[in-house]
């Protein structure tokens, strides 16, 4: 079916074409010295039909979907070592992290134990240091009254 | 640009994974991508890898086509790849086999021998992407725009080399000319 399919040859194409461009016998000399090296018409229709009986064999053997497979394949495969690398950072991170929290928790459960004292002795100061104004107040007061 | 409409179905039943249909797209296309490969390449074997890779590389994208385009533009711009990756891959073969590889001893046989020889010679000698450009542009009739999204480059810049190639090769070539 296919061989009746007819499209414009060069020639044709070339019709249209400007006027500095080669002239037809200089075309066609490196037209026919770009064709396949063949000896003759028949042999011609020869090659041209093994050559189609090559890439015939070597599409059937190709997979139609391979090259978008061997894309997804590579990037599966640097999928695979990317989340083998994340799922790795996220358990040392996670270790580190879960290591650290500890660490911090002991850390403020001993400045918390070690400053209670400190803590403690700031609001006796206030205290004190009130009961110093207080008396300090009534003397006053006691010393003006005369 | 309208598409055939046979064209349009074997896109669809290739789609739909029928590698007959497939088959029949690479029949159409083939010629036309082997010489988008070839003029990228210009050694033989080198441009049918490129265009093996091509196909199956569009292969594996079907799903991807949109049917708007057209499918040879779409093939021909994986082709291009497929071949510029194969020149960056491979540091292609020096000038002298270059030249040999260019050479068709049985082609044309009325055509001048000397003109075949001096255009490969001079071929050879332009920039690898000057000769891609005047060789889709002059020769198979691809406009700036189309060479400039199979190359990966600006159309403008596509223009520009092909004004260039076209200058070296007329300098080169000005004794065979008249």
């Amino acid at each position: 079916m296919a061989d009746e399919l007819k499209f414009p040859d060069p020639s044709a194409r070339r019709a249209d074409r400007d006027s500095d461009a080669l002239d037809e016998r200089t075309a066609r000399v490196i037209r026919e010295a770009y064709l396949p090296p063949v000896a003759s018409s028949e042999a011609e229709t020869a090659y041209w039909n093994a050559l189609e009986s090559r890439i015939m064999a070597r599409v059937a053997s190709a997979d139609p979907a391979q090259s978008e497979q061997g894309w997804l394949s590579v990037l599966s495969g640097w999928a695979q070592v990317g989340l083998v690398a994340a799922a790795a950072l996220f358990a040392t991170a996670g270790l580190l992290s879960s290591q650290l929290g500890d660490t911090e928790e002991q850390v403020a459960y001993e400045s918390v134990m070690t400053s209670t004292p400190e803590a403690l002795s700031a609001p006796a100061q206030l205290i004190t240091s009130s009961d110093h104004s207080v008396q300090r107040d009534a003397a006053l007061q006691y010393v003006l009254s005369y | 640009m309208r598409i055939p409409d046979e064209e349009r179905a074997l896109v669809r039943a290739a789609k739909a994974g029928d590698q007959e249909a497939f088959s029949g797209l690479v029949r159409l296309h083939q010629r036309r991508a082997y010489l988008v490969a070839r003029a990228i390449l210009t050694v033989h074997e080198d441009a049918e890898d490129a265009l093996q890779d091509g196909f199956v590389r569009a292969f594996q994208a079907l799903d991807r086509f949109d049917p708007a385009q057209t499918f040879g533009a779409w093939l021909n711009k994986i082709v291009a790849n497929a071949a510029l990756d194969l020149t960056r891959r491979r540091k292609v073969r020096n000038t002298e086999e270059l030249t040999d590889a260019l050479r068709s001893p049985f082609r044309d046989p009325a055509e001048s021998a000397e003109l075949s020889e001096r255009l490969t010679a001079a071929l050879a000698t332009l920039p690898e992407r000057a000769r891609s450009v005047i060789v889709m542009h002059d020769v198979e009739g691809y406009t700036h725009v189309e060479i400039g999204e199979m190359l990966g480059i600006p159309g403008g810049t596509a223009r520009s080399d092909l004004h260039h190639a076209r200058q070296k090769l007329r300098e080169l070539l000005k004794d065979l000319r008249g």
